[in-house]
């Protein structure tokens, strides 16, 4: 008999019909798509909804600030008040948040701002390149360890290929992929896709190292910019590979075919 | 073609014996390095030291009972830890290195950690005194008079880009600053220190701190430098390996001899002897190509052999048997320790009318043919350990092997004759 493969939801309305119900527990998701194609929203809309029906997440931001992501999930709409939402903006806050998360029954989200953190201790000499991916290995491991963190979603590889130099990135890269699977989290990397969307990932070994590559692209049609959205691979999934239409209606989003403009 | 041999030839050296352990360590810790053999008090008594990635140096007797453990983890504020690879910031990964510093009779140990600290210990293993460098120091400390002055000098390399030189008491002398990260353990010829870098570099400056030659390479250097009288004459020549896969012979101005190219990165220092009695230096090395060569100081290729996995601990060269022939003793990252006889294995080809005959050992200079056969390395024993290989040391007086592994292990492996 089959094994039942244990799935986290997107979330996306005709996604997660497409994925046999979600992405696979424990996979490394590969997130990518170019400006303005609702990456981070996306994925925050994960943990979300997951911290909704009472689980945790983490989501740590290279660049964009706790207040300005904050500021845009409320526009859209996300009821931020019902989820117990922990920023971190301070390295010697981590201990109070997860103590605040462990002692909380509702679910809850832990944002780690290094944007922030970087402005604090920006004259603090630091002792190599590593120290940023340091800082987020050391992130996750004691947010999983001490809570029952279950997703963390890390915004984005991009940003972190600027802070740390990657001297030799197949290596490096494999060990870090292997870290998080490791670490048993359903993990979502976003990756900043360059206009021409001529590759989804930085070095592109982070296709072949991740579990599954969703891929959110914004197409001109006629006047309007649609966004769209696809499943470029998912292993251990039979999944519909078709491009669907992106569209967030009543705190909802929705992968459909056609929407709000017509198929052609 | 004319083909002579002698029968004994034919027949081989056949080796007697076997490996057998004497006993195993389990450090708890993973390890890194090689352990270092010495006697600490100059009471005969030997001891065995080793680091561990968790940055603690043990100190074993010779029948594996701990003497003292030393923890070297730095105290580190909230903050500070976050920004380190916890699992490997305390890490000591080169062996120690052993000097009597004081001058008290008793022997220092001088190691340094992935947090910059260079630590001397006592021979009880208390803390005599600690340097902080800017950066990781990855490979080992050397420890020799590079002045003239009767002092000992205490250099190392570090991830901060610098070649710092220390007195006995600790304090810096002097500070090289280079265009990248050493991880490379120097070596000292006469007032001259020899080291690679990280960009593919091998300098030689003086003791003041003078570039006297650079010599590059394709890719790190993280091999410590051999000196040796490679042609038996007084000219020395510096022999270091590469990661570009390259083992290069220099001589004392830094100009390339000769250059060996195998199929997998360098990581170690080669080991030189003269393993044919030609009166010349052999070196022997092993590569991430799997293999342990042997190499002729012209820099030709005499044998090779192929284990499962890299070999990136040094080798041994010593006779075990005490039987007059040196052997090879190199542990792999296959998890085996291999005993190889230092003269190689020549394989017949083909010889006419000697059908089924196809392998001898031992010296081939008696042996005329065209090419009908070739060396290759001769395996004499193999132990199994339970884990990666980092790196083997002998008791000389016992010739007791200790093979440190990955997982933690520190088995004692001694040669025993073949029993009756």
């Amino acid at each position: 008999m089959e094994k039942t493969i244990k799935r986290v939801k997107t979330y996306i309305q005709g996604l997660d019909d497409a994925m046999q119900g979600g992405v696979p527990a424990g996979h490394v998701i590969l997130v990518s798509g170019t400006p303005g194609s609702m990456k981070s929203s996306v994925t925050f809309n994960i943990l979300y909804n997951e911290a909704l029906n009472g689980k945790t997440g983490l989501y740590i931001s290279l660049e964009q600030s706790y207040e300005s992501l904050n500021q845009h999930l409320s526009n859209m709409g996300l009821r931020l008040d019902k989820i117990n939402i922990q920023p971190v903006k301070n390295l010697t806050r981590i201990e109070e948040v997860i103590h605040t998360v462990k002692n909380n029954s509702t679910g809850s989200i832990i944002v780690v701002d290094i944007g922030t953190i970087r402005k604090e201790i920006k004259d603090i000499k630091i002792a190599d390149n590593k120290s940023w991916l340091n800082v987020i290995k050391n992130v996750v491991k004691k947010v999983k360890m001490e809570t029952n963190c279950s997703l963390f979603v890390l915004d984005s590889l991009s940003a972190l290929y600027t802070l740390s130099r990657f001297e030799d990135p197949r290596v490096e890269l494999f060990y870090t992929f292997e870290f998080l699977r490791d670490m048993d989290l359903t993990t979502f990397l976003i990756s900043e896709m360059p206009l021409d969307e001529s590759k989804y990932s930085e070095y592109q070994i982070e296709d072949f190292l991740s579990d599954g590559i969703i891929h959110l692209r914004l197409t001109p049609f006629r006047r309007n910019i649609i966004k769209e959205i696809m499943v470029v691979k998912m292993r251990a999934t039979n999944c519909n590979n078709d491009v669907f239409s992106l569209e967030f209606k009543n705190g909802q989003f929705q992968a459909l075919y056609g929407g709000q403009n017509p198929l052609l | 073609m004319k083909i002579t041999f002698g029968l004994k030839k034919i027949l081989g050296r056949e080796k007697e014996g076997l490996l057998r352990e004497k006993w195993k360590f389990d450090s708890k810790n993973t390890l890194l390095a090689p352990p270092t053999i010495c006697d600490l008090k100059n009471t005969g008594e030997k001891n065995i030291l080793f680091g561990t990635k968790e940055g603690k140096i043990y100190s074993l007797d010779k029948n594996s009972n701990i003497k003292w453990i030393f923890d070297a983890q730095e105290q580190v504020d909230q903050i500070e830890i976050m920004f380190l690879d916890v699992e490997s910031a305390n890490s000591i990964q080169a062996s120690p290195n052993i000097y009597d510093l004081t001058g008290d009779g008793r022997k220092e140990i001088v190691f340094g950690t992935e947090m910059g600290v260079v630590y001397a210990l006592n021979s009880e293993g208390k803390p005599v005194w600690k340097f902080k460098a800017e950066g990781s120091i990855r490979g080992g400390v050397i420890i020799k008079d590079v002045d003239g002055d009767g002092k000992p000098e205490v250099i190392f390399g570090s991830g901060d880009k610098n070649l710092y030189i220390l007195n006995a008491k600790g304090k810096l002398i002097n500070k090289f600053e280079v265009d990248e990260s050493i991880e490379s353990m120097p070596e000292v010829m006469d007032d001259k220190i020899i080291f690679g870098t990280n960009n593919g570099k091998i300098h030689c400056i003086s003791f003041e701190g003078e570039e006297i030659w650079t010599f590059k390479t394709k890719d790190k250097v993280l091999a410590q430098p051999v000196i040796g009288k490679l042609f038996g004459g007084d000219e020395r020549y510096i022999i270091i390996g590469s990661t570009d896969q390259y083992l290069y012979t220099l001589d004392e101005q830094g100009a390339l001899i000769w250059k060996f190219k195998t199929e997998g990165a360098i990581y170690s220092k080669a080991a030189l002897a003269d393993i044919n009695n030609d009166k010349k230096l052999e070196i022997i090395f092993g590569s991430c190509d799997n293999k342990v060569y042997a190499v002729d100081s012209r820099g030709e290729k005499m044998w090779s052999y192929e284990t499962n996995f890299w070999i990136v601990a040094p080798v041994i060269v010593s006779d075990i048997d005490d039987d007059g022939n040196l052997e090879i003793i190199a542990g792999s990252y296959d998890h085996n320790l291999y005993v190889l006889d230092a003269k190689g294995n020549y394989i017949l080809d083909y010889v006419p009318g000697l059908a089924g005959v196809m392998q001898q050992t031992g010296s081939y200079s008696d042996i005329t043919t065209s090419e009908a056969g070739k060396m290759t390395g001769k395996k004499i024993w193999q132990y199994q350990t339970e884990g990666i290989i980092v790196g083997c040391a002998m008791i000389d007086e016992t010739k007791d092997i200790i093979i440190n592994t990955q997982k933690g292990y520190v088995n004692n492996i001694g040669y025993e004759k073949k029993r009756d």
